[in-house]
């Protein structure tokens, strides 16, 4: 879907801003570039939509170079979410959202029935806010618009620069929740910059960790975890290292250091397998109880120690191995 | 002008005029601001994409915007002659920079994340300009336009001096002939016009943005509309033109007396004295309204018309005093005597011709007419007392204000200041019964017309005699502004209309019944 080959770029200063990049991101598939500031992730990004031109390397989107390809085209086909969301003061929320419905000259009656049921799945009041100027809405209700501005043409790609980045923390974690729902989103393929580890570790498929203008490692977030390519990458984790690894493994993943209890009581909660350990021990710990997990093939029963126990061999294991594990 | 009527009365009676000066008034403003619009805004939006003209095409601009308006006007003339074209030329100059720099800034103020979303998500270049940029610069490009509406109301006042009409025929010829009704007729219609235009751009400006798109289709149209007003008054004409100053319009030695006593009916526009004889020489005028010992008769080659018919008094120059400066310094009045008798009209011309042709220094040109005439002392740097003499904005002012600080200087223990280059008669008068000046050189027939404004009965019995004029003059100063007139110079500086000698000669004019005949029949 999309492909980067050796891409390098540098600023006037002379200093590279991006360095023999190379990825490729599926149909379908999250990516986010990961990396403090200054890191080449925005200016990557930026290059795919053509807003920056790469001094040397190809970029392909759809299997064509992107710079044989008409460049207005090429941006109506990519939805762009910044994180200063961009809204334009002097349109409506209704207007806004129309945007590039109407560069694509869609009809009138279609780009009002695409907003409308945007703004229902993005919980934007269709009564209250579709007249009204940007400026009017809460922080939070901006970065919906631009969201539903980004998807209003249904592209198949998205491009997100820091999209919840200048939102509160309880704001944006809601919003980040909403988005995650959203099925809008299920088929996209999404580049997403970031420099919160949590939210790279929420909401990507494969994080690509970048540092001065290099890729350090591109892989799954537990590939990451338990497997790093160097020691920037396991140095970069090292803070919030217990939690990302509890969220980065699913129980299917320490299946086999789990025992096969017979479930107890009927009622206790049940988790699936696609659950992630986090999810477990959080159920644990406030219940303070045992829980159940509906594996593929048979109901078990855990408790608190049995998951530890579990987390750890898991651990024990796969770094062991000495490279990446594909976990899927 | 009889006697000075009220404001309201002289509004009255000069509604067709007024209301033909405040249309090319309206008319000027606006094709200047068209034109500057339509060229200013490109530019402005050029130079946010080629950062590098930016810094250039300000920097020309605001050099443009720092050029003394009056100045501008002078330098359009060698290349677009008289008339509306260098004015709305000027005009349009002074306009650009508010225009060029508030589209500027306008477009470069807009959100670079709203312009990098644009740019995101699609759009041409085209409909970044026309969809975000130009809507979000809007308010501050308004406000460009709003200072730029202003500047032209003003500056356009001074149109009048290049032969392009509007409210500064009135200001200036009302400065000349001494009516306050004139000017207050010229510079109230002109303050209530920039007042109301900016106060409707304001209103334009404070619109909220939707609303603006509706009524900025409007504005072209209206601008067009506005400008149209100038060519209004244009209509009727004739064969020749005539150019006259603002203060020969309006005096009845001049223009008034031309219709009455010869009935002469002549398209005329008004121009300032400073170029109105080459306007003559380079054929854009016709007629002029010369005065016999003007240095640039000589040098443009041109034929006064004999006035058959007697409407030009006699304007022999004398100094005129303030009684009080006379009675303080004694020695004043034999000094400035010496020059009594002593220059001729063709002494005159000569003088002028050295000063306003051959451009030699006044000061210089009144010490070797002196020395010639054994009349030069070396200056005593006397400090009894400070005079300060006046003269008039004309040629012959700078030269007769130069030779009484050398007599003055030379003769006396005084020592002698020249204040020159005062506007016109009002102004030199009024500075004199203030006590600003101590002297100034005057004429007999100003003195009779324009300040005393006698009555017409008065003048009947007087006009033909110089003497008569003089002691009349003499006499009235006297008694109602203790002022006194020492003896005349010697030459007659009066009013004639003048022609290209060819041409009068090709069309056989030689007097002005021969130009009111010839009129008649072409």
């Amino acid at each position: 879907m999309i492909k980067l080959e050796h891409v390098n770029k540098s600023f006037h200063n002379g200093k590279p801003a991006v360095r023999d990049v190379s990825f490729e991101v599926n149909k379908g598939e999250t990516l986010v570039l990961l990396g403090t500031s200054g890191s080449g992730k925005t200016t990557t990004l930026r290059m795919i939509n053509r807003l920056i031109a790469p001094d040397s390397g190809q970029i392909l989107v759809n299997g064509a170079p992107i710079n044989t390809q008409q460049i207005e085209a090429l941006r109506r086909n990519i939805g762009y979410v910044l994180q200063d969301n961009g809204l334009f003061p002097h349109y409506t929320v209704a207007e806004n959202i129309g945007i590039v419905p109407t560069l694509l000259k869609w009809d009138k009656k279609r780009i009002e029935e695409r907003t409308h049921s945007l703004m229902e799945k993005l919980r934007l009041s269709v009564a209250d806010h579709y007249d009204v100027y940007p400026q009017q809405l809460s922080g939070g209700q901006q970065q919906r618009v631009g969201l539903a501005r980004a998807l209003a043409a249904d592209p198949s790609i998205l491009l997100m620069d820091e999209p919840f980045g200048a939102l509160d923390p309880v704001t944006r974690a809601s919003v980040r929740k909403e988005f995650r729902s959203l099925d809008e989103i299920r088929n996209k393929t999404v580049i997403m910059v970031t420099h919160d580890v949590p939210e790279a570790f929420e909401l990507g498929n494969r994080i690509c960790l970048m540092d001065k203008g290099v890729i350090q490692q591109t892989g799954t977030p537990a590939e990451l975890l338990f497997n790093p390519a160097n020691d920037f990458v396991s140095s970069f984790f090292h803070e919030q290292r217990f939690w990302l690894e509890l969220n980065a493994l699913r129980l299917t993943d320490i299946r086999p250091w789990l025992g096969n209890t017979a479930p107890g009581e009927n009622h206790a909660p049940v988790l699936k397998g696609e659950n992630t350990c986090w999810d477990a021990l959080e159920q644990l710990t406030t219940l303070s109880a045992p829980v159940n997990i509906s594996f593929d093939d048979k109901l078990v029963r855990i408790d608190t120690s049995e998951l530890m126990h579990a987390f750890t061999q898991h651990k024990q294991t796969v770094s062991g191995h000495g490279r990446s594990t594909r976990l899927s | 002008m009889e006697d000075q009527p009220g404001f309201p009365e002289f509004v009255q009676q000069q509604a067709g005029k007024l209301l033909e000066q405040t249309l090319q008034h309206i008319g000027l403003t606006f094709i200047s601001l068209l034109i500057a619009v339509v060229i200013g805004v490109p530019l402005g939006i050029l130079i946010t994409r080629r950062k590098k003209l930016a810094g250039i095409v300000l920097g020309i601009a605001g050099v443009l915007q720092t050029i003394p308006s009056i100045a501008l006007l002078g330098f359009m003339i060698p290349l677009l002659g008289i008339g509306a074209k260098p004015a709305i030329m000027a005009l349009f100059l002074y306009a650009l920079l508010p225009i060029i720099r508030n589209t500027y800034t306008g477009i470069l103020q807009v959100d670079p994340v709203v312009v990098d979303a644009a740019t995101g998500m699609g759009m041409s270049k085209r409909q970044l300009l026309y969809r975000v940029q130009l809507p979000l610069a809007m308010p501050v490009l308004l406000a460009g336009i709003r200072t730029a509406t202003v500047i032209n109301v003003g500056v356009a006042t001074l149109a009048a001096y290049i032969a392009a009409g509007g409210l500064g025929e009135f200001i200036f010829g009302g400065i000349a002939l001494n009516n306050t009704n004139m000017i207050l007729a010229g510079a109230i219609p002109a303050a209530l016009l920039a007042i109301i235009f900016d106060w409707t751009v304001a209103r334009l400006q404070k619109l909220r943005t939707r609303k603006v798109k509706k009524s900025l289709y409007l504005l072209p149209f209206l601008l067009v509309v506005l400008s149209s007003f100038y060519l209004l008054p244009a209509a009727y004409g004739s064969s020749l033109v005539a150019g006259f100053t603002p203060e020969f319009m309006g005096r009845k030695d001049g223009n008034l007396g031309l219709k009455q006593v010869y009935g002469l009916n002549i398209r005329t526009v008004v121009i300032s004295d400073m170029i109105m004889y080459k306007a003559a020489y380079e054929k854009t005028l016709d007629v002029i309204s010369g005065s016999t010992t003007d240095g640039r008769v000589r040098a443009f080659d041109l034929q006064a018309l004999t006035d058959d018919k007697h409407i030009f008094p006699p304007y022999y120059a004398a100094p005129i005093v303030r009684q009080e400066t006379l009675d303080k310094y004694p020695e004043l009045a034999p000094a400035l005597n010496k020059l009594s008798g002593i220059i001729n009209d063709s002494i005159m011309t000569e003088l002028n011709y050295r000063v306003d042709h051959l451009k030699q220094d006044p000061a210089i040109v009144a010490s070797n007419f002196l020395k010639a005439k054994g009349l030069l002392q070396t200056a005593k740097h006397g400090n009894k007392g400070t005079i300060v003499i006046g003269a008039k904005i004309f040629g012959d002012g700078y030269i007769l204000a130069n030779m009484y600080k050398l007599l003055v200087n030379g003769y006396t223990e005084l020592e002698a200041i020249t204040k020159t280059g005062l506007g016109g008669t009002k102004i030199c008068f009024d500075a004199l019964t203030n006590g600003q000046i101590d002297l100034y050189p005057e004429y007999s027939g100003t003195g009779l017309l324009v300040i005393l404004q006698a009555d017409k009965s008065v003048v009947d019995t007087l006009i033909s005699d110089n003497q008569k004029v003089y002691d009349y003059v003499s006499r009235e100063f006297m008694q109602r502004y203790h002022i006194k007139w020492l003896p005349p110079i010697g030459f007659n500086n009066t009013y004639a209309l003048m022609m290209r000698r060819q041409q009068a000669a090709d069309l056989h004019i030689n007097s002005i019944s021969d130009l009111k005949e010839y009129l008649l029949h072409h």
